[in-house]
């Protein structure tokens, strides 16, 4: 899958591409308005995180941008197009891949099968076999495990079934929500080292977490999130810095 | 009893089988899919019935065409339901959606059956047979219109089989009916997958509908017994689930076959629905496993 276009790259900063551009965003579920003005930008290449902490709103703000929830007002443009209140499976299409929380795997189906339902939309059936085998290569124990119901396997091999399938899809931006949570310390190391791989190979990422310190370090520059408000953002390096995060995420005095 | 009576029996058993499969998947497909517990699919059949009557009497086209036009009118009459029907129901309200959705297909068999009635009247609309001929199986003759039925049944299963399990689109019905949302974040349109669900089972409710044109004639009411049939199949085997729908549709041809062989046609009933009860009691999720997962995988 074309991960890196030949001539744009992430330290070719004349030329940086903006992917999504979320502007003054409002949503809510019904009556109960959740995000207040959210505003944020991923470049091409750019490994953003949003962070905050429990019912902040960041899964909020990724459901909205996702088209599964639809926004009272404000704008998401992606890839230059407006896709403010677009059906999510065309946003899906679009190459703007969602990965949810909870995951939302095809229990009773294959790996297998699951992985090709993440190239759905493709119609080149070359491409989509060449795909899995690069899926397959960035997570060895998927190819191991391609017979298994998906619904059988472990937590850490969950995520990385719900990262493959959304790799299938050939994404332009990638959006992982909270993929450490419930997982076990020695696993979440491989998920947060399967990510930084992706973004090696040119992936562009927005990750919504709550390991404050963990996303800074493989970040490179981070929002913060408030009661459904952007408080603060700036450089991963920066934010790892700054006097009030350190107090109120990272427990530092 | 002798070898030669239950061959018979087995005969009759697998061929009744069949038919039910046939009506018995279109329904597990419906629920398992769109989650609609669907009380026209007997409309379906007879529109079918209705479609090779015609085809065949009227324009005197070949019976293998007559039940290949049936079958593509059923499959259409399917597309329009659901853009009509049930498409709107999704948009306006997804609440209550088990019994606004029943409701629904009671009242379209109503308007069905009325539609038949001023189309077309009371008048039975059936024929001898397609092909005149009698077929000897095992030393058994059985007319060629009930044994082709039959064939015609196991090929459009086969066909199911490989599309569920082998296509794309396949899968993608196989998807939506186990996580709606992680259809949609792989790309699926949703609408277009239930329509095209809803217009495979109607098609092959038709399909059954015009194979037995001879032996079931197409009237306005001509729909209960199917219904009822197929409603019976998919709840023995476990609702909404295809692999269960195709066993269990065997399973109730042979019971039925045995058990009218045993106790005569009266008491056959009974048996059948004394079956249903012992089975709502005691497994009530159907005889086969204990959830429902999804609509092709047990």
């Amino acid at each position: 899958m074309p991960l890196r276009k030949a001539g744009e790259g992430r330290a070719d900063v004349f030329r940086r591409l903006v992917l999504l551009s979320v502007t003054n965003l409002q949503a809510g579920y019904g009556q109960l308005q959740v995000l207040w003005d959210v505003s944020l930008n991923v470049d091409q290449g750019e490994f953003v995180a949003l962070i905050g902490s429990n019912g902040a709103g960041k899964t909020t703000t990724l459901r909205t941008i996702a088209g599964l929830i639809r926004c009272l007002d404000g704008q998401v443009t992606f890839l230059d197009q407006n896709i403010t209140g677009k059906p999510p499976h065309l946003i899906s299409r679009a190459g703007l891949v969602f990965i949810t929380e909870e995951l939302n795997l095809f229990e009773a189906m294959t790996v297998r099968d699951n992985l090709l339902l993440g190239a759905y939309s493709s119609t080149d059936r070359k491409k989509v076999r060449i795909n899995l085998e690069q899926v397959f290569d960035l997570f060895p124990i998927l190819k191991d495990r391609q017979k298994q119901l998906s619904g059988t396997l472990s937590g850490g091999e969950r995520r990385m079934l719900a990262i493959g399938r959304g790799m299938m899809a050939e994404p332009r931006l990638l959006m992982v929500d909270e993929p450490s949570l419930g997982l076990a310390p020695i696993v979440v190391v491989d998920v947060f080292n399967a990510l930084k791989s992706l973004h090696q190979l040119g992936m562009t990422l927005l990750l919504v977490e709550q390991n404050v310190n963990h996303t800074l370090q493989i970040t490179d520059k981070a929002y913060v999130m408030e009661h459904g408000r952007i408080v603060l953002h700036g450089s991963s390096a920066e934010l790892l810095n700054n006097e009030y995060l350190s107090e109120t995420y990272l427990g530092r005095r | 009893m002798d070898p030669e009576t239950a061959a018979n029996l087995l005969l009759t058993g697998m061929l009744r089988g069949g038919l039910y499969v046939l009506m018995a998947v279109g329904l597990a497909l419906v629920f398992g899919v769109m989650n609609i517990c669907h009380f026209a699919h007997g409309e379906y059949y007879v529109l079918g019935a209705y479609a090779a009557y015609f085809a065949f009497v009227t324009y005197s086209l070949n019976p293998i065409v007559s039940i290949i036009v049936a079958a593509l009118f059923s499959f259409m009459a399917g597309v329009l339901t659901d853009k009509l029907l049930f498409y709107p129901l999704r948009k306006r309200s997804k609440g209550d959606w088990i019994i606004n959705a029943f409701l629904l297909t009671a009242g379209l068999s109503v308007v069905l059956q009325n539609v038949f009635r001023l189309a077309f009247g009371m008048r039975y609309r059936g024929i001898t047979a397609y092909w005149d001929a009698a077929i000897k199986i095992l030393g058994i003759t059985v007319s060629a219109d009930r044994v082709i039925a039959f064939f015609i049944a196991l090929l459009a299963i086969a066909a199911m089989w490989i599309f569920l399990q082998k296509t794309n689109t396949g899968r993608a019905i196989r998807g939506v009916s186990q996580d709606e949302q992680g259809a949609l974040l792989v790309g699926i349109n949703l609408d277009s997958i239930h329509t095209l669900t809803f217009a495979l089972g109607s098609m092959l409710a038709g399909l059954g509908g015009a194979s037995l044109l001879s032996l079931s004639p197409a009237y306005p009411f001509g729909g209960n017994k199917p219904l009822i049939a197929s409603w019976f199949v998919v709840t023995i085997a476990g609702l909404g689930n295809v692999q269960g729908a195709i066993i269990g549709g065997f399973i109730v041809g042979l019971f039925e076959s045995f058990s009218y062989y045993f106790l005569g046609q009266g008491w056959q009933e009974v048996a059948s629905l004394s079956l249903l009860i012992l089975l709502l009691l005691f497994k009530p999720t159907g005889l086969f496993g204990t959830q429902i997962k999804s609509v092709w995988e047990r």
